[in-house]
């Protein structure tokens, strides 16, 4: 069996920056992506996603560590200081 | 005293999210229900419509927007003057105000039902025309000629963000159609429609429930202006409607239209287009505290003052 090893990357963030998340992934170069919708408490309060305007979403990217850095970094710079936003990697198997 | 029964459904919803039961409408269902709504509406404005020849509307809604668009040119000057608050929060308050709320509208809807007044049906498609230019005169506000301003994702946002491509679309299929044609439909949007406007309002009762307390950390200034906007545009609607030669139920629900603010449409674009304000002061002034003011207190005081005008 043979795998690779890459990173997966996790954004939280709000429900109604998606479209405009998925733009600047895309252009960086993902392949491609996975969104839930989510809800949670953070330092910009409970989002409870109890209507369209108040929801939150998770992001999920696989690629190696240039991509996620290169996303990691673009988001923080432009959508950190205004909106709820968390992001981590963790390194993964990838088994097909 | 003119009390629609609906609106305890509302009271239900808050008492619920206060006591912490673990009654949740799944998000799923809300949607359905504003889809609902929102088409209900519209198509209930474009049969309407067809009975009148349009261009008779057309001066009619240039001096409504033109008087809609007074609505957040005060409301942002007494947000950053008197209370204080930031250039970015005024202008994104100011937008919640001076664009529209389609539940608030249809509550006023219910009590003339209830009341058995007539209306001007095509009072529907100033609800449409209401919601744009209080974002747009909020975004420039808030900007003020600094930052770049992200124009074509807001239009985007506020042309087919679900409420006005509902309504609208429901606009032109009702006029389309016309009342013989969306007979067979009459079951579904027509008769049906009180039941799930209290099913939504019971949803907003759940939500509102968690933003009455984040209204309170924002002081007295900002529940003041929350009741005080409203009794003022309501006033505006009710002097413009009565000019326009408006029935007692057509000047009422301009009041309604007018006093009401967004907590649907605004939040989204303003969200995306002045980032910097904080959301929980616009929605927990618009939805905590207006929203259930408006169809508790204001509805039933702008129906009143839209009958004196009309006894005068």
């Amino acid at each position: 069996m043979s795998s690779q090893s890459l990173l997966l990357l996790t954004i939280l963030s709000e429900a109604v920056l998606e479209d405009i998340l998925i733009e600047e992934i895309m252009a960086l170069g993902a392949k491609g992506y996975t969104i839930s919708e989510a809800r949670g408490r953070g330092t910009h309060g409970v989002r409870t996603g109890k209507w369209t305007a108040g929801g939150n979403i998770r992001i999920e990217v696989i690629g190696d560590a240039e991509l996620c850095s290169s996303i990691v970094q673009r988001l923080q710079a432009k959508y950190e200081r205004d909106y709820g936003l968390l992001m981590f990697t963790c390194p993964v198997e990838l088994q097909n | 005293m003119n009390f629609e029964p609906v609106v305890l459904f509302f009271v239900l919803g808050v008492v619920a999210g206060l006591l912490r039961s673990d009654l949740k409408i799944p998000g799923s269902i809300y949607e359905a229900l504003s889809i609902f709504i929102l088409l209900a509406i519209g198509l209930k404005g474009g049969v309407e419509l067809a009975k009148h020849p349009v261009g008779d509307l057309v001066f009619d809604g240039l001096i409504i927007v033109l008087v809609g668009a007074i609505i957040p040119l005060v409301a942002f000057p007494v947000l950053r003057f008197i209370g204080r608050m930031s250039r970015a929060d005024s202008a994104s308050i100011a937008a919640h105000y001076g664009s529209v709320s389609v539940v608030t509208f249809s509550v006023g809807i219910t009590l003339l039902g209830h009341e058995m007044l007539e209306f001007e049906g095509y009072l529907i498609v100033f609800l449409v025309l209401l919601e744009i230019p209080a974002l747009v005169i909020g975004v420039i506000l808030a900007r003020h000629g600094e930052g770049t301003v992200r124009w074509g994702k807001l239009m985007h946002e506020v042309f087919f963000g679900k409420s006005i491509y509902l309504l609208a679309g429901g606009l032109v299929i009702g006029f389309v159609a016309g009342a013989e044609g969306i007979k067979p439909l009459d079951k579904l949007f027509f008769d049906l429609f009180k039941g799930v406007l209290a099913l939504f309002l019971l949803e907003m009762g759940l939500v509102a429930s968690t933003r009455i307390a984040a209204l309170r950390e924002y002081g007295v200034f900002l529940a003041g202006f929350a009741v005080v906007m409203p009794m003022f545009s309501a006033t505006l609607g009710i002097v413009t409607g009565w000019m326009l030669g408006f029935s007692v139920g057509g000047t009422f629900l301009l009041a309604t239209l007018f006093a009401s603010a967004s907590y649907i449409a605004a939040p989204a674009a303003m969200r995306i287009a002045v980032p910097e304000a904080n959301p929980a002061l616009s929605i927990g002034a618009s939805l905590g505290m207006t929203f259930p003011f408006n169809i508790f207190l204001g509805i039933p005081i702008y129906l009143w003052m839209a009958k004196t005008i009309h006894a005068i």
